[in-house]
């Protein structure tokens, strides 16, 4: 027999979907700050579609600023399926989308599929990858569009990201249900695995440019920025409604299986071990830092998000050809995106395990420390391989880039810390991670945090390169330390609050929900 | 002879911002001997276990559990008490032997492996000793937190509903648990809705209401009747 839920109509799911936001928005913390930051984001979405056109780059009269911005021209096309791979990759990485009510909470209500699916669209935007990379593309289109041609180029941009999140959004759900079948993990990896090499290969071989530029979204791109806009943002408009409509199917279908990987997981093995005996160090925060390490890469989300973040974006660089000016500003946001996956809600790792965890005789300072330790790993791992893998692009960076690059590195892994463990303490929530589909936080406020931490960060990238072109190799470490020590004291401060007896009660109680 | 008591509350009181949770709880258990904990939803049970494992820490009054005082050295109580929290209680992708070799090796225990492996068996845990819980049934997870407050043999042993949602031979053994730390002269304290199982367990009643105590009674003086009129 079926269930009423399959009858459900696209109206049905829409008024659903708006029930459950208005339920997610009324249990908002703080209302006055997140439609502060609603505010923010819009203005920085106008400042970037805009603020570039403004800038006369033509009264500079630089032929390297001229050959610039040729490239970026000619590259454009390259961008807009940028796009579109991060929206695959971001809707695959996290089950199919994000969900509006976390699975447990939604277990009681009659929530279709098609409610699910416009919900992960809805949420898309949440994404501190999906924010750059359409700011990036607005604030590109600005700068190489002649400024009477700037409205339909940015309708373009809109239209094709709208376009490409929905047909992203589709796909990912489309891998997800493979992922539920039988074999569908190993087929899933080994799909994304010839994907990747195939891509390398073409680039081995010169033929991604040419690939890439024969594709449509050149004609897109060059479109935007002709009479001929309003022809484009009806196609993509076409393309982004089939796209919405066709990707309830594959939704249907994937969560009307189970989800094998997780309950692979959840139902895992992993036999005893003898504790660790630790050369330096204290053999507590060694077993401490084992537990906490385990708590990561045991689940699914986190895993994959890792994997995702680390190799994603340094891929993008090693295929775009980006230079070193470029990649200072990749370590900060993929720090800031390891960070999103639990870091932000640090305490999150042990859930309701968390007031078990607080009647261990162990010091408090071990551990906070341990768990800073741990979010820091996953930052500093993630970061790394995008220096690594930048590095293998553009070789050995002159001594002056090289420090920056490090300076900038170092800067940003403590800032990343010292902010997400200072939200961890003043803002603890309690989550259930055990689905990839779940974020740390509510929505609103994780749209918040990557907002802060990506304008931390890329403000951070953009000084370290300005440093970079500066002939004195010793200034970028310099100027690092009054970052390293403004951000270290933070650090100590949400330390200082951790370990006053009440404040932790208050975050342990709150992050078990009891 | 008077037994010791391991556990001394005087004139608790534990706020949360503007809710106050205890309100002057007076409670005196003894050594050897099991102590119910009994009241309402909301009566202040959950809240006085954790500041007596050391969780939570007391706003006002005097908290001592064996010999220690609860807000001075938070860390000093965690090493003598054993305790079941009421909801959860487990690091969600860890395994039950992994939960137990932690809190061994942070309480400094030697050769605790038998005693662990006893234990699982004696729960019926043994099959899933080194099964990540987060796939674990409600009742599962309550039967392992119950061994979790047991292995070291605490001084103090606080189960906060240790019988919610586990089955009956779970219950045996936790009332085995709770015969055997009384048989070597531990404190228990028990907190639950389930005026049969506390009345089995324990020799002594505490009533809670609305954040206060209420009654102190022996056990067997809490019929039904009683109870009933306690928690009105």
């Amino acid at each position: 027999m079926r269930s009423s839920t399959d009858r459900r109509g696209w109206a049905d799911a829409a008024r659903d979907t708006a029930h459950l936001v208005a339920f997610r928005a009324r249990t908002v913390r703080r209302p006055a700050g997140t439609v502060i930051g609603a505010v923010v984001a819009l203005a920085l979405t106008a400042g970037f579609a805009l603020g570039p056109a403004l800038v006369n780059l033509s009264a500079l009269d630089s032929p390297a600023l001229d050959r610039a911005l040729a490239t970026l021209q000619g590259n454009l096309g390259g961008a807009f399926v940028g796009i579109l791979l991060l929206a695959v990759s971001s809707s695959m990485g996290s089950g199919g989308g994000r969900e509006l009510l976390s699975r447990s909470e939604a277990a009681i209500h009659p929530i279709s599929p098609v409610t699910e699916h416009l919900g992960a669209l809805l949420l898309a935007p949440l994404n501190l990858a999906w924010l750059v990379q359409t700011w990036g593309l607005l604030a590109v289109t600005a700068l190489v569009t002649a400024l009477e041609r700037l409205p339909g180029a940015q309708l373009v941009v809109l239209a094709w990201v709208l376009a490409a999140t929905a047909a992203g959004q589709a796909l990912g759900w489309t891998a997800e249900g493979v992922r539920r079948t039988t074999h569908g993990v190993v087929v899933v990896r080994v799909v994304a695995g010839a994907v990747v090499l195939v891509v390398a290969g073409l680039h081995l071989a010169g033929a991604l440019g040419p690939l890439v530029r024969a594709l449509p979204t050149t004609w897109v791109a060059q479109t935007g920025q002709t009479s001929q806009w309003p022809v484009a943002v009806a196609v993509l408009l076409v393309i982004f409604l089939a796209a919405v409509a066709l990707g309830a199917r594959p939704a249907a279908w994937a969560l009307g299986l189970p989800p094998r990987e997780e309950l692979r997981v959840q139902s895992g093995v992993h036999e005893a071990r003898p504790a660790p005996e630790p050369r330096w160090g204290s053999p507590d925060r060694a077993l401490l830092h084992r537990l906490d390490r385990g708590s990561v890469w045991r689940s699914v989300g986190m895993r994959r998000g890792l994997v995702v973040l680390g190799l994603g974006p340094g891929l993008v660089a090693l295929v775009a050809g980006l230079e070193w000016s470029s990649v200072m500003l990749l370590p900060g946001l993929t720090a800031s995106g390891a960070a999103l996956l639990f870091g932000v809600n640090a305490w999150c790792l042990d859930g309701k395990g968390m007031v078990w965890r607080e009647t261990l005789p162990v010091s408090a300072r071990d551990v906070f420390d341990v768990r800073a330790l741990v979010v820091a790993e996953c930052t500093a791992a993630v970061s790394g391989a995008t220096v690594v893998l930048a590095l293998l692009r553009n070789g050995l960076p002159p001594l002056v880039v090289g420090a920056s690059v490090l300076s900038c590195w170092a800067v940003v892994l403590v800032q990343v810390l010292a902010i997400v463990m200072t939200w961890s303490i003043r803002s603890p929530y309690s989550v259930d991670l055990s689905s990839p589909r779940a974020t740390p936080a509510p929505h609103a406020a994780m749209a918040g945090y990557a907002g802060k931490l990506s304008l931390v960060t890329t403000l951070t990238g953009m000084f370290f390169t300005g440093l970079a072109s500066l002939p004195w190799v010793w200034v970028p470490p310099l100027l690092a330390l009054p970052f390293v020590a403004w951000s270290g004291w933070r650090l100590v401060r949400a330390r200082r609050r951790w370990l006053a007896p009440a404040e932790r009660a208050r975050v342990v109680l709150t992050v078990a929900a009891v | 002879m008077t037994p010791t008591p391991a556990v001394v509350v005087r004139d608790l009181h534990v706020r949360f911002g503007d809710v106050e949770a205890v309100s002057g709880v007076d409670l005196v258990a003894a050594s050897g001997r099991a102590t119910a904990l009994l009241g309402r939803n909301g009566a202040g049970k959950s809240t006085t276990m954790k500041v007596l494992a050391g969780v939570v820490p007391p706003t006002a009054g005097e908290v001592t559990v064996a010999g220690i005082d609860a807000a001075s050295d938070a860390l000093g109580v965690k090493r003598v008490v054993g305790y079941c929290p009421d909801v959860g209680g487990l690091v969600p992708r860890a395994t039950p032997w992994e939960h137990l070799q932690l809190s061994a090796r942070l309480r400094r225990m030697d050769h605790w492996e038998e005693r662990g492996r006893d234990l699982l068996e004696r729960f019926e845990l043994g099959d899933v000793a080194h099964r990540v819980v987060g796939g674990f049934s409600h009742g599962m997870s309550r039967r392992l937190s119950v061994v979790l407050a047991a292995l070291h043999e605490p001084a103090v042993l606080l189960l906060d509903e240790p019988f919610d949602g586990v089955d009956p031979l779970g219950v045996e053994a936790t009332l085995e648990v709770v015969a055997d730390a009384r048989a070597r002269g531990a404190c228990v304290l028990l907190s639950t809705h389930l005026r049969d199982l506390a009345l089995e367990a324990c020799g002594d009643a505490v009533v809670l209401r609305g954040g206060n105590r209420v009654a102190a009674m022996d056990a067997a003086d809490l019929t039904g009747e009683a109870y009933r009129a306690l928690l009105d």
